[in-house]
């Protein structure tokens, strides 16, 4: 293991590539890649590997492709026929890319990708929103939401040995934000290959389209799509127990332990709550700090995982809370905040559950606005419709 | 109509159904009524079951589910018929059905219902709605719906009108009245379980690691079925001697002379004959005429008979052997001698003539038919176990005698009457019968002839004096016909010869005098002008008074033969080929010449074959008697895909230089060096196992089998692409 | 023509064991794709293939979970992606030494349309792919709409007077990526044919093929007529058959008499130009202008 000064689009790279190598044994790795920002950096170092192996074997394409749509089509035809495959994308690119993200779901194969929240356009802003990647919230992905560099690293090694699971065959989307990870270089411990070896097995995809005469991905009736939809939402309910699975290994090989789908921060005793994604959890947990100073018992809980949506996790967290404030980077236009929507109902009955829809576009969500949002929510006696907190640049 | 009518069609993709249903519909909102109406929607083509479902109220329908539980069924496409069509019927309920039965036919089955049927599918097609093998039978059947559950012609019409669908109308009118309808039993109606089916299990995604083969049998689609149909090829049909012509070609196409020759045997004992002189209808009729030029079949006879023997090898009497007496040992006596003794029976041929042959030996010189080749066709007949009586003519009374000794008797005597020329000088010396002119060079050789020849007439035996002529010596021959070259009856290769010998051809002359002091010194031809067609189709001669004077030294009359009946005996009369006494059939019949007139070898072959054969039926032996084939039947030359055959010009055998055979009776033709030929024929209405029909099956279910191919009606959807394309005709589509 | 057709090697050791095409597959009557694919199985012969066909007819014959009317693996892409899918596999199969071709399989609208950036950029990457495209110049899964090949004056469901376009030039597009192998190919020859395919499976780096699919349902036409027509419209000229190597080098394969009755039969038998006054000199017209073009590049 070494440290390494990685912005989080290299971090994911290298973590790709390493999970690649790893699979050399077996049918190798690949991906299609089309650039757009944020994200263009991950592709362009993933562009710059060699794959060949010790033995001087490649078992690498990366496949410069025409559009995002291509480069996850690309991605399905390499795991179809068994190979380890990874992608990025963001915003307006996801958004391009939709139909083959669901569809990459829908054959169940364990793709992994990378992708940097930016905000969709038009107008053109290429800075945070995690809009885009909760608009695929029902293409059947598990969805990671990571918090610094080193989630983002490890929770690409991570995605591979879920998403591979017999259990499990699910694509996994691993998101971080826009420019405050995508482009910001921190220390990254990268380890080994060998120890990368360690932690991930050779993948092998049970319908892997070989010599068999077999039509996959053809018509289903239906009584065919109820059955298989019911098989993908179960393979969903399985993620959390192989996750904790994954975890275990994960800590075992590396010697951390990756986050849970839902993280706490000084919630043992707190009776208000403050709900977040990614790194705006981060300023989150400095606005606890400041609060608890004032002697608020305020605490923070982190939706890691948003799909499969941790409910149950999520309850237990939010506990005996009479107040709790979602913070939304990203509306629903028309209801308010996705994380709010989909977490309200995990709160105590009684609760005050107030949504704050805050940095739309990459405004910068400093302690002071937390703080404001939480000062609004104890002068509270019940929830509001949800507040958009305008912040700025 | 009960407060809420549910009607469920079934039918097929591309018939229409769900415009059915709504055709349906629309003529009940014409009536103020609620209606709904839609379809099941799936992956569904041509040919695939289908539903359609309309409900009629007079409340608002409100029920968005299929139908269950109908009161009425309309059946598109009686091979759909089934359990599952009747499934959920109500009590009391009817179905309306597009078959040809009756609905008495189906009652066994389903008469607890009020059953009606019309055969939509013919009316649709005789309406041309839809295409051949898809017919869309829904505009059609809707006229039928209206008959039995008594909605108005006129309500139909409008709701026609409305959907602009009036074009189709007079197919419903059709239906509406051609629909029978069959009310039901009293008897209870039997429940048809519609209870809800266990859900199938089913596999999950990444244990689908091999896809079984679909289950689907679309061989339920098709209306229409190919089949394998052989037909009548022309040649075959066009050969008088009845020659199975596309078979011997066939096998000499596959390389197996054997075969043909067998083939020829069945038909014909004299192949090498009719392989040198036959004017070859068989390839007037080809259907390559039509492309690149006829098949040389007459050279592929030949070939095969100089393979190999054509005539059958002899058969052993048996217990039920005749005896038979056939005068006349021409080609149609032989024939007929051929046919009786292959059989097993005994036959004696009477000659007049020393040798056997006819006209063969008497009439047609060497240069065209050695007598080498002649004698050893001869000789095959006679292996066969035939008896020979020749050099005495028979009179009527050793006719009559010969009838009373023999089962049956044979009269084969020919053309025996010489037409002449009632004409000025016609008695001079040196106007002399073609056929006498050619019994003495073929019968007598030596015949020497001096100066300029005229030959009169247009016919072989024309070609055969003219030519004869010049290798007798004669310095200058000349054919004087009243029409012109295309009508002339002659083989078109022997006015070419002629002519490359050195014949010069006079057309439209006829003679009106012969000059001459003793010996005839010239011949007075007048011009002629050809006139509307006659009954043979050929243009009337019209001779007019413009002359001009020929001279010559010699003059030779081909202008045809009658037959001579003085050698029946008295109260015989010849009637369609047999002979009555006393109005009472005797078993006397009559071939070749005698019989039909039609003088060419070939017509004599088959006249002697099928007089044979009713000479052994008016026996009692069992023979299908031998019959001209009717040309009508011939596969036509629009039905051959030219463009499946490359083009290639027809073999001919390079003929002995004119200047060297004018000289001499050697044999002019030295015959196909190879069979080769027998590739360019294009097996009219009969498989040769092409492929084509396996190649472009979209369904891939034509398969090689014994004999030719087969068919998985399984399968076979009936888009009836193998017919189509079949170069040659050998298939046919059929109702399924 | 040599008979037998394809010189007796259908139904021998030479043709493909299995049919790619399964009995009991949900094409229409007289299906041409259906044509095109038996040609193509007698070609595959003994090769190892996996297929890629996107949403379209070709994918909807090979009938419901979990069976397959496909005798080979199959993958069924979105509408737009065949060419990117089958990049995937082909890579993955070339990385793992696999000796196996793979097909895309695709219809006009997949290609001339939705496809066409995709197969664009396979094309241009020089993607080790055979991209076949069985052309029924129209959207036939979707009942009959227009496509950017159905042909000028052709009624459709979105073009009830008639389309008032001509067709994409699909030979010339591709051939200007200068791919090794490109080739137009008529179920009516099926020699050429079978020899195209059979040439298209053994190059290597992306080759692609055009089959003029006749669609008895969508064309209005009798079924059985599919091959006449085929041979039709190859006879007119309005169908070129001919290959082009390296973007460059046409050759022409199947000489046209430019028959003007044949033309004139070729729309006669369809429906789908009934009643929409198309103008046969205009046609005849633009063909010669072709041919000219065509036989320019002929060098």
């Amino acid at each position: 293991m070494s440290l390494e000064l990685l912005s989080a689009n290299h971090a994911a790279a290298t973590a790709a590539t390493l999970a690649g190598r790893a699979n050399a044994k077996a049918r190798g790795f690949g991906g299609g890649v089309y650039p757009i920002t944020p994200q263009t950096e991950c592709i362009e170092l993933l562009c710059q590997q060699d794959f060949a192996d010790e033995h001087g074997c490649e078992k690498g394409e990366i496949v410069r492709v025409e559009s995002e749509h291509s480069a996850m089509a690309v991605c399905i035809g390499m795991s179809l026929t068994g190979a380890r495959t990874f992608t990025a994308s963001s915003s307006n690119g996801l958004a391009y890319m939709t139909e083959n993200v669901f569809a990459a779901a829908l054959y169940r194969l364990p793709i992994v990708m990378m992708a940097v929240n930016r905000t969709l356009g038009p107008p053109w802003n290429i800075w945070v929103d995690h809009g885009d990647t909760l608009a695929l919230r029902d293409a059947g992905w598990i969805q990671f939401y990571c918090e610094d560099n080193q989630e983002v690293f490890d929770t690409i090694l991570l995605a591979y040995r879920l998403g591979e699971d017999p259990r499990v065959l699910l694509p996994v989307i691993v998101c971080q934000d826009a420019f405050v990870l995508s482009h910001t270089m921190v220390q990254t411990d990268v380890p080994d290959l060998d120890t990368v070896r360690r932690f991930l097995p050779d993948f092998e995809l049970p319908h892997r389209v070989s010599e068999q005469p077999v039509t996959v991905g053809g018509l289903d009736f239906p009584r065919e799509t109820e059955v298989h939809r019911r098989q993908h939402h179960e393979a969903m309910g399985r993620v959390p127990a192989v996750y904790r699975e994954c975890q275990d290994a994960f800590e075992q090989v590396f010697g951390r332990r990756p986050a849970d789908a839902v993280q706490t921060y000084r919630m043992d005793d707190a009776d208000v709550a403050l709900v977040a994604m990614a790194t705006t959890f981060s300023t989150v947990r400095t606005a606890i700090d400041a609060a608890r100073a004032r002697g608020i018992r305020a605490g923070g809980v982190r939706v890691r995982m948003f799909r499969p949506f941790p409910e149950s996790e999520l309850r237990e967290a939010l506990g005996r809370c009479a107040r709790v404030a979602i913070l939304d980077r990203d509306i629903s236009l028309g209801l308010g905040g996705v994380l709010w929507a989909e977490s309200r109902a995990c709160a105590r009955e009684g609760a005050i559950v107030q949504n704050y829809v805050v940095g739309l576009g990459g405004g910068d969500i400093r302690p002071r606005d937390v703080d404001a949002m939480l000062r609004d929510l104890l002068a509270r006696t019940a929830a509001g419709a949800p507040e958009i907190v305008e912040v700025g640049s | 109509m009960p407060e809420l009518l549910e009607i469920r069609l079934h039918g097929r993709g591309g018939q229409g159904g769900v415009t059915c249903a709504k055709i349906i519909a629309a003529a009940y909102a014409s009536l103020q009524k609620s209606v709904q109406t839609f379809g099941d929607y799936a992956g569904e083509r041509s040919g695939a079951p289908v539903r359609a479902y309309t409900r009629v109220s007079d409340a608002p329908i409100t029920d968005r589910n299929k139908v269950y539980e109908p009161d009425q069924l309309v059946v598109l496409d009686p091979h759909l018929l089934g359990p599952e069509v009747f499934a959920g019927l109500k009590p009391g309920g009817s179905a309306l059905i597009n078959t040809p039965q009756s609905p008495d036919a189906l009652a066994a089955r389903w008469g607890a219902f009020t059953i009606a049927t019309v055969d939509a599918t013919r009316i649709a097609r005789e309406h041309k709605i839809g295409s051949r093998s898809v017919v869309i039978v829904n505009t059609t059947i809707a006229g039928a719906y209206a008959r039995v559950h008594g909605i108005s012609l006129d309500v139909l019409r409008k709701t026609y009108a409305k959907l602009g669908l009036l074009g189709n109308f007079a197919a419903a009118e059709a239906a509406h009245a051609a629909v029978t309808i069959r009310p039901a039993h009293a008897a209870a109606s039997p429940a048809v379980a519609s209870g809800k089916p266990r859900l199938p299990d089913v596999l999950s995604l990444e244990a689908h690691v091999a896809s079984p083969p679909p289950a689907l049998k679309t061989g339920n689609w098709s209306t229409q079925r190919p089949r394998y149909q052989e037909q009548l090829a022309p040649c075959s049909a066009w050969c008088p001697a009845g020659n199975d012509v596309v078979g011997f070609v066939r096998a000499l196409a596959s390389g197996d002379a054997e075969q043909g020759a067998t083939i020829l045997g069945r038909s014909t004992p004299l192949a090498a004959v009719c392989g040198r002189v036959c004017p070859a209808p068989c390839m007037d009729g080809c259907n390559r005429a039509e492309y690149d030029g006829a098949v040389n079949i007459r050279a592929l006879e030949r070939f095969v008979a100089g393979q190999r023997g054509v005539a059958s090898r002899a058969a052993a009497p048996s217990a039920s052997s005749r005896r038979f007496a056939v005068i006349g040992g021409g080609p149609a006596g032989l024939s007929a001698a051929y046919q009786l003794a292959r059989r097993g029976h005994a036959v004696t041929i009477f000659e007049g003539e020393r040798a056997l042959g006819g006209v063969l030996r008497t009439g047609i010189p060497s240069y065209r038919l050695p007598r080498d080749v002649l004698d050893e066709e001869l000789g095959d007949v006679l292996a066969l176990g035939v008896e020979v009586r020749s050099g005495r003519f028979l009179t009527s009374d050793d006719v009559a005698r010969l009838a009373g000794e023999h089962d049956g008797l044979i009269l084969a005597t020919g053309l025996q009457e010489l037409r002449g020329l009632e004409v000025e000088g016609a008695d001079l010396a040196g106007v002399e019968q073609g056929i006498r002119f050619l019994h003495r060079v073929n019968l007598e050789g030596n015949v020497a002839l001096e100066g300029h020849v005229v030959v009169l007439g247009g016919g072989n035996t024309a070609m055969d004096c003219a030519r004869s002529a010049l290798r007798c010596g004669a310095s200058r021959v000349t054919i004087a016909y009243r029409r012109t070259r295309a009508e002339m009856p002659a083989i078109k290769e022997e006015i070419e010869q002629a002519e490359e010998e050195g014949v010069t051809l006079m057309e439209l002359r006829a003679p009106s005098a012969f000059l001459g002091d003793g010996r005839v010194r010239a011949v007075e031809l007048r011009e002629v002008e050809l006139g509307e067609p006659d009954a043979s189709g050929r243009r009337q001669p019209m001779v007019t008074e413009r002359r001009a004077t020929l001279e010559c030294d010699q003059v030779l009359l081909a202008l045809g033969q009658s037959a001579d009946h003085r050698l029946l005996p008295a109260g015989w009369e010849l009637r369609d080929g047999r002979v009555l006494h006393a109005d009472k059939a005797l078993p006397v019949f009559a071939a070749g010449d005698l019989a039909t007139g039609d003088g060419t070898v070939t017509h004599a072959i088959g006249s002697g074959r099928r007089a044979a054969d009713l000479a052994l039926e008016a026996l009692g032996i069992d023979v299908v008697p031998f019959e001209r084939p009717d040309r009508e039947r011939a596969v036509p030359a629009t039905e051959i895909r030219f463009d499946h055959f490359t083009t290639r010009s027809p073999a001919f055998a390079t003929a002995v230089a004119a200047a060297i055979r004018r000289t001499n009776f050697a044999e002019v033709d030295p015959g196909l060096r190879s069979s080769f030929e027998a590739n360019r024929c294009f097996s009219c209405g009969h498989c040769t196992r092409c492929d084509t029909c396996l190649v472009y099956c979209p369904e891939g279910i034509v398969r090689r089998a014994d004999a030719g191919y087969e068919v998985d009606y399984s399968y076979c959807k009936g888009c009836g692409i193998c017919v189509t394309e079949c170069p040659r005709s050998a298939m046919e589509m059929t109702d399924a | 023509m040599i008979e037998p057709v394809l010189s007796g090697m259908a139904q021998t050791e030479c043709d493909r064991k299995a049919p790619l095409l399964r009995a009991g597959n949900t094409n229409c009557g007289g299906c041409g794709m259906s044509i095109a694919l038996n040609f193509m199985s007698r070609a595959i012969g003994t090769r190892r293939v996996q297929m890629v066909i996107p949403a379209c007819c070709g994918i909807v014959t090979a009938g419901p979970f979990p069976y397959s009317a496909y005798g080979a693996p199959v993958v069924a892409s979105t509408f737009a992606s065949a060419a990117a899918v089958a990049t995937g596999m082909a890579r993955v199969a070339a990385m793992n030494g696999e000796d196996l071709r793979v097909l895309c399989f695709a219809g006009d609208g997949g290609t001339y349309d939705i496809g066409m950036a995709t197969l664009s950029a396979a094309a241009e990457r020089g993607e080790d792919l055979l991209y076949v495209c069985y052309d029924n110049e129209i959207y036939g899964n979707t009942g009959g709409q227009r496509s950017s090949a159905t042909p000028l004056g052709a009624r459709t469901s979105t073009t009830p007077k008639g389309k008032t376009q001509g067709k994409k030039d699909i030979l010339a597009i591709m051939a200007a990526h200068g791919i090794p192998y490109a080739a137009t190919i008529s179920l009516a020859h099926p020699e050429d044919a079978v020899a195209k395919f059979a040439r298209a499976l053994d190059a290597r780096g992306f080759r692609f093929l055009h089959v003029l699919a006749p669609c008895p349902t969508g064309w209005k036409s009798e079924p059985a007529h599919g091959i006449e027509l085929v041979r039709l419209a190859v006879r007119s000229g309005l169908f070129p058959v001919c290959h082009v190597e390296d973007g460059r080098r046409f050759t022409i394969d199947v000489e046209p008499d430019f028959d003007r009755a044949a033309l004139a039969d070729y729309f006669a038998r369809q429906g789908r130009f009934r009643g929409t006054k198309l103008d046969l000199d205009a046609v005849a017209m633009a063909i010669e202008e072709h041919w000219r073009d065509l036989r320019r590049r002929g060098g």
